[in-house]
């Protein structure tokens, strides 16, 4: 057959297929489909941020109601019963010295591991990997104790040393895969041109790897930004509380004041869903990596 | 490349803090559990080895036995409904509608919310009192049909079960990703026989997306198995245990200082997980780790 008759007998399918009753059915079905999970995903939020601009006798009316005055004071009362200030500050710090130290330690496990051959190292690969499937929430016992031997209790530096490590696997998971792909050619030549070990890792392959840095990095601060587990468990003061654990205790700090409350879980979200409208592409890369094939 | 000899040191320099971490965080507290699961230890004192007696009390324990059932539910709900689900969303999108980009983008766009804040996001949305969803009811004219449904015992676990799963974004992505890499050239000749889209879609591409597929079955599966936040901050477990999960479980004992029935939870825990992964892999097909 001669591509024009491909194309012919194609185009005849297709306008058959169209016009069928059946497959008006089926469209509508998937456009029903398609728009009811559109509206799921985005209408809680917005309904919520909603809510939270109105007063509180709106809200008991009519929850679909628009407020009549903007309750902008909702959010200052927010912002100052909650303390959300200095816990977003402790969620930046924390968040962003572990990410630093795991992408560091990571990136130059899995220079060793990809570019090197030795004893062991295949099984220190399916260690680590596997490393991604244990269920971190079953390990609350041994870290607590750990934590609590070493003198990081109620510390930051305790949540940052577990947030560091229980990103390990999955850092090292993605960061291997870009690595392993760094033509061998590149790193000889350096060989060649006199550089070391240390030096070849700090010059051509962590450069050249960045994008899968950048890629684990993304994963692992957004883990760190929304973790609350290990937060709630190593942590009792309000001076290291994070943003998730504050969330937490909004129910009792502002009781029945549902709308302010509301307020302070759209200021606690309003970060990520900053950082997704500018870098949705980033974002959605850096969390699904862990899942593709290295 | 071979590991020339001034290469050894900075090899094992390179893994070793990796290699530290790796030890103290993943392997020696799964040794540790295992251990302290056969003791009772309060905290304080030393631990008393009690044999068996922790694993006999928490398997006798009503409490237990339904946060097993629950996690299992919960487990086979997100890999054969939520997975499904997500492969169907994919399938449509891979053939490129009106807008697909959009859609792409908003169905991910929950993702990047915490549980913790998703959950305090339902538990407005599930209020008896002002909540969206008898809102809806009411302008419905179903008004008959409002409840307290995080509080009533026959709704709060379907409740708990079924909000996150139409939040497909995640594994839509990873599932689409894959779809989008297999060559034209199949459905092409597909489209010459005649083949209808249904048909391609499941002679075509959920073969050759199988390895995601089944890699997003194993992650939701996984998820179900450590739910935690969720269930803490909806119900706590309530009312009257109904909602209560493994983590949950092994929680309350650790802060009853049990931590020896604790460490007992979470070896089931990790038990469970695992046979849940190898049996994924003995049927259905080997995923991406």
């Amino acid at each position: 057959m001669s591509t024009d008759a491909v194309r012919i007998k194609k185009d005849a399918i297709r306008i058959k297929r169209d016009v069928s009753p059946a497959s008006i059915i089926l469209s509508i079905l998937k456009w029903t489909f398609l728009l009811f999970l559109f509206a799921y995903a985005v209408f809680p939020v917005i309904w919520l941020a909603i809510a939270s601009l109105k007063t509180n006798g709106e809200l008991m009316a009519n929850p679909f109601s628009l407020p009549k005055i903007w309750q902008f004071k909702n959010y200052t009362k927010a912002i100052t019963v909650s303390g959300i200030g200095r816990m977003m500050l402790n969620s930046v710090v924390i968040s962003m010295a572990a990410t630093a130290l795991n992408i560091l330690i990571t990136s130059m496990a899995a220079y060793s591991v990809s570019r090197f051959e030795f004893k062991g190292n295949k099984l220190l690969q399916t260690a680590f990997s596997s490393g991604i499937l244990v269920p971190l929430n079953a390990l609350m016992v041994p870290y607590f104790v750990l934590i609590s031997n070493i003198g990081l209790y109620n510390k930051m530096g305790g949540l940052i040393l577990v947030y560091t490590a229980i990103g390990v696997p999955i850092s090292t998971f993605i960061v291997m895969g870009f690595m392993k792909s760094v033509p061998k050619e590149l790193e000889e030549a350096a060989v060649i041109d006199g550089a070391n070990f240390y030096k070849r890792f700090f010059t051509v392959i962590f450069p050249l790897s960045r994008s899968g840095i950048v890629t684990a990095g993304t994963f692992q601060f957004l883990t760190c930004w929304n973790e609350f587990v290990y937060a709630n468990l190593l942590t009792s003061s309000q001076t290291v509380r994070t943003i998730q654990l504050g969330i937490r205790y909004f129910t009792n700090q502002f009781s029945t004041d549902y709308v302010s409350m509301y307020a302070a879980i759209i200021v606690s979200i309003l970060p990520s869903i900053t950082a997704y409208v500018l870098f949705q592409n980033q974002i959605i890369a850096g969390l699904t990596s862990g899942a593709v094939k290295g | 490349m071979n590991v020339k000899r001034d290469e050894k040191i900075g090899v094992i320099l390179f893994l070793l803090p990796v290699l530290i971490l790796f030890i103290a965080f993943f392997v020696y507290p799964v040794i540790y559990l295992v251990i302290m699961s056969f003791n009772k230890w309060s905290g304080f004192d030393a631990p008393v080895f009690t044999g068996l007696t922790n694993y006999i009390k928490i398997f006798t324990d009503k409490v237990f036995i339904r946060s097993i059932t629950n996690n299992i539910i919960w487990a086979l709900v997100a890999g054969f409904v939520q997975v499904p689900l997500a492969v169907l969303t994919a399938i449509l999108l891979s053939y490129k509608p009106r807008g697909w980009k959009i859609f792409r983008t908003v169905y991910f766009f929950p993702q990047v919310i915490s549980g913790v804040a998703l959950a305090t996001l339902w538990s407005a949305v599930y209020n008896a009192q002002y909540g969206m969803l008898n809102g809806i009811l009411r302008i419905l004219g179903l008004g008959h049909l409002e409840k307290n449904w995080l509080g009533s015992l026959d709704t709060a676990f379907p409740a708990l079960l079924i909000y996150w799963v139409f939040y497909v974004g995640y594994f839509m992505v990873i599932i689409l990703a894959d779809i989008q890499s297999i060559p034209e050239d199949y459905y092409e000749a597909a489209d010459i026989d005649g083949a209808s889209r249904i048909r391609q879609s499941i002679s075509i591409t959920v073969p050759l997306a199988k390895t995601s597929i089944v890699t997003c079955m194993l992650l939701a599966m996984i998820n179900g198995m450590r739910q935690f936040e969720q269930v803490y901050m909806l119900t706590n477990g309530g009312p009257s245990n109904r909602t209560s999960v493994m983590v949950l479980y092994l929680y309350k004992e650790m802060q009853n200082y049990a931590y020896g029935t604790s460490s007992a939870a979470a070896v089931v825990l990790i038990c469970v997980g695992t046979i849940v992964i190898l049996t994924l892999r003995n049927t259905i097909g080997r995923p991406n780790y």
